[in-house]
């Protein structure tokens, strides 16, 4: 039977759809499921994905309310269990502010989203970039079919995307590549340098950060905005390691089947 | 003055006569919203009669909140694009964030309540001179106008797919911010804006949902149709937008509407726009041939102490009216209100009953036990018509100008406002969010989508209308913008199926605006007659849905630039069948696709401004060779002759040669265009610089001989100018002689630069 997958919808959440359709699109199930549906329902999911838009309205600063609701401290006992949990963009806000990613110390806020930070602009920027795997980190639920070399080609849509951290722990195990994530790169797959390759200011260039089990990830570009190839169309896709977010849905497929 | 003064004198004479006695200050402010020139089309509704809204595509033409045509399917698979083209202008200019995310705000709600999703918002905008004597004030509202199109569509989750933006000193004290909406709904799933036939035979109620009522923008419609002048700014007037509450409604409301269609229940949908509660009921009620009970006491509100016209009319934002029967009343509440938990969602906010449909045609309103209005519903909404008196404007003067070298204008034009690098705005707008785009602003002439998840077919969209021409000849400015639109759908590979037109003007009063008005939508029906409908020959192009927006002017008196602004909608079959603007390939060949009786018309563009020249033709588009040329460029596509197509518009040809290259890399580095235009027997700027439309499209090998075959047999000219190289030189050629030999990188500059130091945001 393959995997079930809760779409988490909170008040404020706008890409739940495209979400969905993407989970069913790899081939799992899946159902959208409101933040105040009962607890056993939201607890039969193998997996689980909080999708983007602006939970709660993202009052105070971006995740933080949403971070606080109920059904977060449900999600964080399913997650003990070993299911996978991917925040996309405002989810991947929300984790942060849950203290699920990067989860060295669970519960604590050890890491910010943080205003992005652009050459000669300011606020919400949309654009596609380039992100990969960085080199020599273990697998994430939303990593095992990809290779070290692919390309992945998304487009971002934030104002508070950059991982921001002072925390010498988190420096030490990113810099010791511990945790798994993804970095920006350019087309070519080289890490980014600069603006706009990374497009906010991220530290290490991170575009995706997970737990240390790898099954509680967060990532700031729309995998699901780019499932089919149709998607791609704004990017020159000669380059044949380049992939879209079929991949990413595709590993999570196979994550859940792994662990479930 | 009669009455409380909310009405002119002669029309609350008119009031009088109709209603026979004195009316209630409830009735007179309802009347005062729907007799305004936002809500009646007094002045224009005649003038409007000559564009051609009927075709067979078209399902529900203008008159409903939005126009719905035919798209794809058949029988029960049949799927219809729902468009709602309105302008928001008065508010921006007062409050530009909110002004403009209220514009959004309403649009999408008249979308959403003929049953459709929305799937794409386009927003044209026209700002005054950011270099000019009141350059801050500009600067200020272009800045929070695109964050609040921004803050609000990016929030409730509906893509940005375009637009377009022109700077012009005419509208320093009155811009213009247009905003078009688009959905896709399954025909037998279009929700009307009329209490449902049904209602004869069983009981239905009215209920209202959405924020809790308040003050803001009462006289929001009647404000929309008056002069701005600079002492009173009226923000009272301006509506409050919440796109957080608006996305949960959404949610909410396809849930009512999805089990209203499961159970076979009818029910009646209508937004809440200008005049409130009043003229939404009312409408609703005069449309089904049904009058209503409306109770105000039963009206949530945020505000104690409201006056019962307050209720009735004020213009709080994120609500709508349903009529549903009453055995669906408690689902319909229990959705709202304890599913979606609106009130915790947002303080007040819920759904409410608040009357029920008459059967005698009168609508009534009552507050405290008090009849506070009486009148036949079909009295409410038949509105009031006048007739206007027009006069030929005096032409200007053509004044040749100086001759400057040709390098020199080129990169005068690439970085002239009106045609440099729009990224520094449509980046700020989310245009990839619900998944389906295909090609975001950029990328292409048109924004395209593919709206259906199980179907094939892709929507391309864009919007044009340009004030240069505009001040020159309204007629040719209507049809230019008709033809330009189109032209951009056509280079997608759209199949054009409708347009929509906002027309911009100023005080109807004045008999040159009124003269420029009319011909306009002259302009307008020409262009929709000649183009017609390419897959149903004979037919026009019908106008399904659109907006007249009377009284821009400035502090003076000044009408803004006549701006009549077109959106068009073109079908592409198959996501193969796509074509974009921008070369991915060096040693593309280029062709130049034109009419060679319409280039020598310059009037109106931008080499024309840097050349300090004023007056002289716009183009006069002859609609016959245009149609033979969209019909071409629409088959070469499909045949597959063809890998990118761009229109010629603002900067003309040289421009469109440099877009096409700008910011593409390759693997050997930059792209660099090499043209001669020894071929075409015009003279220099003329041939670069004219921007009288046609098309380049590149393609390579042996399909050039088949693109110049099918080029001759459509009667078009073919001109083959030259190739896209690996180098980063713009080089352009007479006989071998150059002309131009320019740097891309220096060029990019050029283009790049100019938008981004106009939307230079602060931080914080």
């Amino acid at each position: 039977m393959a995997g079930r997958v809760a779409v988490i919808q909170f008040p404020g959440t706008n890409c739940e759809m495209e979400t969905l359709r993407a989970v069913k699109h790899v081939g799992l199930e899946g159902d959208i499921v409101r933040w105040n549906e009962p607890e056993h329902k939201l607890r039969s999911y193998d997996g689980f994905i909080i999708p983007g838009g602006f939970a709660h309205q993202d009052r105070v600063r971006a995740g933080v309310i949403a971070a606080k609701d109920p059904v977060m401290a449900v999600l964080t006992e399913e997650a003990e269990k070993g299911k996978p949990i991917v925040g996309i963009c405002n989810g991947c806000q929300v984790l942060t502010e849950s203290g699920l990613i990067p989860g060295l110390e669970p519960g604590r806020v050890e890491m910010a989203m943080a205003r992005n930070r652009m050459e000669n602009r300011w606020g919400f920027y949309h654009r596609f970039v380039y992100i990969r795997r960085m080199p020599e980190t273990p697998d994430c639920a939303i990593s095992v079919s990809i290779g070290e070399n692919d390309i992945i080609a998304l487009p971002i849509a934030h104002s508070e995307g950059r991982f921001a951290t002072t925390d010498e722990k988190l420096l030490k195990a990113i810099e010791e590549r511990q945790l798994p994530c993804f970095i920006y790169t350019d087309r070519k797959g080289n890490t980014a340098v600069k603006f706009p390759d990374n497009p906010n200011g991220a530290m290490f260039n991170l575009a995706s950060l997970s737990n240390r089990a790898g099954n509680v990830v967060g990532i700031m570009p729309h995998p699901e905005r780019a499932i089919f190839r149709w998607n791609l169309a704004p990017i020159d896709t000669k380059t044949p390691n380049i992939h879209s977010g079929y991949n990413i849905f595709k590993s999570l497929k196979q994550y859940i089947e792994k662990v479930s | 003055m009669a009455g409380h003064g909310l009405l002119p004198d002669n029309e609350y004479r008119r009031l009088v006569e109709l209603i026979e006695r004195e009316p209630t200050t409830v009735e007179e402010t309802i009347f005062s919203i729907m007799w305004s020139e936002h809500c009646s089309y007094k002045s224009s509704k005649n003038i409007l009669k000559i564009l051609p809204t009927s075709a067979s595509n078209v399902v529900i033409g203008p008159g409903e909140d939005a126009g719905v045509v035919h798209f794809t399917g058949e029988g029960d698979d049949s799927w219809c694009i729902v468009i709602a083209h309105e302008s928001h202008n008065h508010p921006s200019q007062v409050l530009p964030i909110e002004g403009s995310a209220t514009g959004i705000g309403g649009i999408v709600r008249d979308v959403y309540c003929m049953g459709a999703k929305v799937v794409a918002v386009m927003d044209p905008l026209r700002f005054g001179d950011p270099d000019g004597e009141k350059r801050y004030r500009t600067r200020y509202i272009a800045n929070g106008v695109v964050k609040g199109i921004a803050d609000y569509g990016n929030s409730i989750g509906v893509p940005n797919l375009g637009g377009d933006v022109y700077f012009h000193q005419g509208y320093d004290d009155n811009c213009l911010v247009n905003v078009v909406a688009v959905g896709v709904v399954r025909r037998n799933s279009i929700t009307r804006s009329a209490v449902p036939h049904k209602a004869k035979e069983r009981p239905y109620k009215f209920i209202l949902v959405g924020k809790a009522t308040d003050d803001t923008g009462f006289g929001g419609a009647a404000f929309a149709s008056e002069i701005l002048n600079e002492e009173e700014t009226d923000k009272g007037a301006v509506q409050v937008h919440d796109p957080f509450l608006k996305r949960v409604l959404t949610v909410a409301t396809f849930k009512v509407l999805e089990e209203a269609h499961k159970s076979g229940i009818t029910i009646g949908f209508k937004d809440l726009g200008a005049g409130g509660i009043a003229c939404a009921t009312s409408e609703l009620a005069s449309k089904g041939g049904f009058g209503a009970d409306i109770h105000l006491e039963r009206v949530p509100v945020s505000i104690e102490g409201l006056k019962p016209e307050v209720i009735a009319c004020a213009e709080t934002q994120e609500r709508y009216a349903l009529v549903v029967p009453d055995e669906f009343v408690n689902r319909v509440l229990e959705i709202y209100n304890v599913e979606y938990e609106l009130g915790k969602v947002y303080p007040g906010a819920q759904a409410t009953v608040i009357g029920e449909p008459r059967m005698d045609g009168l609508y009534r309103v009552h507050y405290n036990g008090e009849i506070v209005c009486s009148v036949p519903a079909k009295t409410i909404t038949e509105g009031i018509f006048y007739e206007r008196k027009r006069k030929e404007r005096k032409q200007s003067a053509f004044i040749s100008g100086r001759r400057i070298q040709i390098e020199e204008a080129f990169k005068k034009v690439i970085s002239n406002l009106d045609v440099c690098d729009r990224e520094p705005i449509f980046s700020h707008y989310d245009s990839t969010v619900q998944g389906n785009t295909i090609l975001p602003p950029g990328f292409s002439e048109a924004g395209v989508i593919k709206p259906i998840d199980d179907k094939e077919t892709c929507l391309a969209m864009a919007v044009d209308g340009n004030p240069r021409w505009g001040l020159i000849d309204t007629f040719w400015a209507g049809a230019g913008a008709v033809y330009e639109a189109v032209r951009n759908v056509v280079c997608a590979g759209g199949i054009p199926i409708c347009i929509t037109d906002c027309l911009n003007f100023g005080s109807p009063e004045d008999p040159v605006v009124f003269n420029d008005f009319h011909r306009a939508v002259e302009g307008i029906a020409y262009a929709c007659n000649t183009i017609g409908r390419l897959d149903s020959p004979g037919e026009p192009l019908p106008v399904v849905s659109g907006n007249v927006s009377f009284y821009n002017e400035n502090a003076e008196g000044e009408p803004v630039p006549p701006s009549p602004i077109i959106a068009c909608l073109g079908k592409i079959d198959s996501i193969d069948d796509i074509v974009m603007s921008k070369i991915r390939n060096e040693d593309t060949e280029l062709i130049f696709i034109y009419d060679p009786e319409n280039i020598e018309r310059i009037g109106g563009s931008v080499y024309q401004s840097i050349i300090a020249s004023t007056g002289g033709e716009i183009p006069h588009f002859d609609g016959e060779y245009v149609r033979r040329m969209i019909n071409l460029i629409i088959e070469l596509g499909r045949k597959g002759h063809i890998n990118v197509c761009k229109d010629i518009s603002d900067g003309g040809l040289i421009t469109a040669l440099f877009e096409m290259i700008y910011d593409v890399r390759v693997d050997g580095g930059a792209l660099g265009i090499e043209i001669d235009i020894g071929c075409l027997p015009h003279n220099d700027e003329t041939v670069l610089f004219s921007e009288a439309g046609g098309f380049i499209v590149g393609s390579v090998g042996e399909r050039i001989n088949k693109i110049k075959n099918l080029t001759e047999e459509a009667g078009v000219t073919f001109s083959h100018i030259g190739r896209a190289v690996a180098s980063d030189q713009f080089i352009v050629r007479r006989n071998g002689t150059v002309l131009v030999e320019l740097n891309i990188n220096e060029l990019n500059e050029l283009y790049r630069q100019p938008l981004r130091e106009v939307f230079e945001w602060q931080a914080g």
